[in-house]
């Protein structure tokens, strides 16, 4: 038993000294670091950037108050704005549906002064909410260009074309190149 | 190593080249132009004609793939013709699904200009009668 023992010891001192001998401490850091800086650069490569950029317009930094006319989401509104009628700026009230088909603009966040794509998505089933009357039709266009005109009843693809109220939906950021 | 990052380089380049499309700038032209109506994911709503999945059907026949320009969302848009085609592109690659059957062959600035000169009318009856005549290519096939 103890000609194994020190047999083992012998042969685990052998190759700890060797392996002393052989590296460095800073080969292991140099190796760890070039695995790092790897890493690192693996997001930089367009797949993960396409992948990134479709997470980032979800949310975006905002200030001012949704119930107020002024609120930036509402540069192209024109009606009734759910936040003042039960709802919100992205949700209908109870006992209402949201339409499917809807109209879309886009506003400048003062925030971040990135021009977003809304969706003014209306809600329908219930008659007029008749609160907070909103009408700033920034990109209105006459009803011959019908899908950039707000003066129509957006109630399409409900159950029922009655208006209640309008939402100011973020579905993205502008596309501002070329 | 070097060999394979040179690979991997050639093949990015040549991909996009062949695409030609930029995600963003299309993505944004279908919601300002399209999605109102066709919804986000392109599965449209009550009347609203359904793309997703379905959309690469069309491509089946010339009828079809011109039908995909000359509807009245597409030819009388504001977009111009090489936004236009870009879009249409990406639709068909973002949307259709295994409705594509062979290799798709991108629509061209020019060729969506010249289709969208003769735009249609009677949209709705013209479709069906389409899809009567792809339903029968198919079944010959």
């Amino acid at each position: 038993m103890k000609l194994i023992d020190g047999f083992l010891d012998k042969l685990f001192e052998q190759q700890t000294r060797q392996l002393a001998q052989r590296s460095s401490r800073r080969g292991m850091l140099k190796t760890l670091g070039g695995f790092l800086v790897g890493a690192g650069a693996i997001p930089l490569l367009p797949v993960a950037r396409a992948a990134a950029a479709e997470e980032a317009p979800g949310r975006p930094v905002e200030e001012g108050d949704p119930a107020s006319c002024d609120y930036w989401r509402y540069c192209a509104i024109d009606g009734f704005l759910c936040s003042c009628c039960g709802g919100s700026e992205n949700t209908c009230p109870p006992g209402t549906e949201m339409s499917p088909v809807t109209w879309i603009g886009t506003c400048r966040n003062p925030a971040d002064g990135r021009n977003y794509v809304i969706s003014y998505n209306d809600c329908c089933g219930k008659s007029s909410c008749g609160a907070c009357l909103c009408q700033r039709d920034e990109g209105d266009r006459p009803p011959y260009r019908p899908d950039k005109t707000n003066d129509i009843n957006w109630c399409l693809g409900t159950t029922s074309a009655t208006y209640h109220c309008s939402t100011a939906i973020v579905v993205g950021v502008a596309f501002e190149g070329k | 190593m070097k060999t394979g990052l040179t690979i991997l380089a050639l093949f990015f380049t040549a991909f996009t080249a062949a695409a030609e499309i930029n995600p963003q700038r299309a993505q944004f032209n279908y919601q300002m132009s399209c999605q109102g109506c066709h919804a986000p994911d392109g599965s449209g709503a009550n009347a609203v004609p359904r793309m997703r999945d379905f959309v690469g059907n069309f491509l089946v026949t010339q009828a079809g793939r011109e039908y995909l320009v000359r509807v009245p969302g597409s030819a009388v848009s504001a977009l111009s013709d090489t936004d236009l085609a870009e879009v249409l592109n990406w639709i068909v690659v973002e949307f259709a699904g295994d409705s594509v059957a062979t290799p798709f062959e991108p629509y061209s600035s020019q060729e969506v200009g010249r289709l969208r000169q003769q735009p249609l009318n009677e949209v709705v009856q013209y479709r069906a009668q389409l899809l009567a005549d792809i339903a029968s290519t198919n079944r010959r096939e």
